[in-house]
């Protein structure tokens, strides 16, 4: 870290408490950085899209990213996925963006434990507001009692529990896709720092190599964000299966054509 | 299960979170809360990361909403919605394309085979036309033959006579020529000779010697 | 003792991790046109796991050691 640290003081210049964790000003300037360079792409990669076939690389990645989150929805959460998709899109966006800018820069957003926590309960909460949207707020509620037990003792005596239990993971569940997130960043941060301090004698920076397995984390840890929140959303919202068949067809259909997009390119 | 319906259902929230202005606004009161947060309650935070060894700072949770608040529906509106668009519409262009292409080659098989057709009608056409011309040429040709033949034909027996008649006509000449020298001839030996009658007879004998001679 | 402690727990993740990856694999060797939803079970436990052994060594051994 600290090699990097000498290298690019005017970025760490917004880090309040050195060392330890950057301060609310710090992780501001990150996350605009951030958004301007997702912008920037997206505004590049806006300019190749009325063409009949995308010859844009940028835009290529963004298609492939778009069909991939798109299959990911409609299969996890069913014929009715299709609307998350841009909510999905911009936090894979927004997460591999700051994990890429942790791999480069001395901070990044998702290396902070405050915004994961934010991104964490927006992502907890959109999924509460599409369960109240969906089954009403009683259904939602009933949603966390559990099945119904049929007994009326058993219920008074079990069902109280298993919705203590449901709340309970549902609060849990914000501490785990934050702090998962940013164990996974700033844990790649300290074994960088670690092993960069194993070859300090030598002037060797060790923790550089890590670089790899780094980018592997980033991709999956906003995979795995994304994910879990498309899990957590159909599981509040599975209803009428039957569709589901139907939709698959036409999205097999969809990445047929994409493939044979893909032939005529080449 | 219409989506409508759900949406009429929870009437202030919808309110709230589908206008932008009111959500921008939020969003960036939400950013100034935070920081504000960040600032006076810096010391509570502190002790709860140096309890828990996690630093956490609920000023940036409150900020991060703010931040989320307005980038959802601008990078939906700016990308993710042009993109599906486009997306959609390339592939239904690219559908209407192979159909197309798909007649185009059902178009250009049947006139394809419908050139060959014509191809082997023309060729039956023209090696129809060339005997017939063929034919034509050698009646042509038959018809001039004969008709030379018979021209050569009357040629010869016109020169067959006129030599004839020329031959008669020398052959008189010369008749009467070797009859004057016979004259004269004679007229010599009557000089000498007398006898006529005997002389006379020797003439002619001596002429249709000559005419046997010939 | 607080490196031990670790290390222990970190092996039974490991453990949980390997058996989940082991399972993973072998389905999708029997099953190869089911491996997308394998991989996303797959990485929905891995990642349930992982937040225990992140658990562990951020918060608990945080909150030990000081």
């Amino acid at each position: 870290m600290e090699f990097l640290a000498g290298n690019l003081a005017p970025f760490i210049a917004s880090a309040e408490k050195g060392e330890e964790h950057v301060g609310f000003v710090g992780i501001l300037t990150y996350a605009i950085f951030v958004l301007i360079v997702i912008f920037c792409l997206m505004a590049y990669a806006k300019k190749g899209m009325n063409l009949r076939v995308f010859k844009n690389p940028i835009l290529n990645c963004f298609e492939q990213l778009y069909l991939f989150i798109e299959k990911m929805c409609v299969g996890t959460i069913g014929s009715h996925g299709r609307k998350y998709v841009s909510i999905l899109m911009t936090f894979w966006m927004v997460i591999f963006a700051s994990n890429v800018c942790s791999l480069f820069f001395p901070a990044a957003p998702t290396a902070d434990v405050g915004f994961n926590l934010g991104m964490a309960l927006i992502a907890i909460g959109y999924v509460q507001y599409e369960g109240i949207k969906t089954n009403g707020f009683f259904g939602h509620l009933r949603h966390f009692g559990g099945p119904n037990l049929g007994n009326v003792l058993l219920a008074i005596l079990i069902n109280p529990l298993i919705f203590l239990i449901e709340i309970v993971s549902e609060v849990l569940k914000n501490v785990s896709l934050s702090l998962r997130l940013y164990g996974n960043i700033e844990g790649g941060h300290l074994a960088a720092s670690a092993m960069n301090k194993l070859g300090e004698g030598i002037y060797v920076p060790f923790g550089a190599f890590l670089i790899p397995i780094k980018l592997l984390t980033c991709v999956v840890q906003a995979l795995i964000f994304t994910l879990l929140l498309s899990v957590y959303i159909s599981l509040v919202t599975h209803h009428d299966e039957p569709e589901v068949d139907h939709e698959s067809a036409d999205e097999k259909e969809r990445w047929e054509s994409g493939k044979i997009a893909e032939a005529m390119i080449h | 299960m219409s989506e409508s319906h759900h949406e009429t259902k929870s009437g202030p929230f919808e309110l709230i979170f589908n206008n932008l202005p009111v959500r921008t606004v939020l969003g960036l009161v939400l950013m100034f809360g935070g920081s504000y947060v960040s600032k006076n309650y810096q010391e509570v935070f502190e002790q709860i990361s140096h309890q828990y060894g996690v630093p956490v700072d609920l000023g940036k949770t409150v900020a991060t909403f703010g931040v989320f608040l307005i980038i959802f529906p601008l990078v939906n509106i700016f990308f993710i919605k042009p993109l599906a668009d486009a997306i959609g519409e390339r592939n239904s262009t690219l559908e209407q394309t192979f159909g197309e292409a798909e007649d185009l080659k059902v178009q250009m098989q049947k006139m394809r085979s419908e050139y060959e057709a014509r191809l082997v009608e023309t060729e039956a056409d023209a090696r129809q036309k060339i005997e017939a011309q063929i034919k034509e040429a050698q009646a042509l040709r038959q018809t001039l033959m004969s008709e030379a033949a018979q021209r050569a034909d009357e040629l010869v027996a016109r020169a067959t006579q006129e030599i004839e008649a020329e031959r008669n006509r020398v052959l008189t000449s010369i008749r009467t020529q070797v009859v004057d020298l016979a004259l004269s001839a004679a007229e010599k030996v009557i000089a000498e000779n007398m006898n006529t009658e005997r002389n006379r007879k020797l003439v002619e004998d001596f002429i249709s010697q000559v005419e046997v001679a010939r | 003792m607080n490196a031990i402690g670790i290390g222990i727990a970190v092996l039974g993740i490991a453990i949980g991790l390997g058996l989940i990856g082991f399972s993973a694999m072998q389905g999708m060797s029997r099953q190869p046109e089911a491996i997308g939803k394998m991989q996303t079970a797959m990485l929905i436990g891995m990642a349930f796991i992982e937040v225990v052994m992140l658990l562990l060594t951020f918060v608990i051994l945080g909150s030990v050691t000081k």
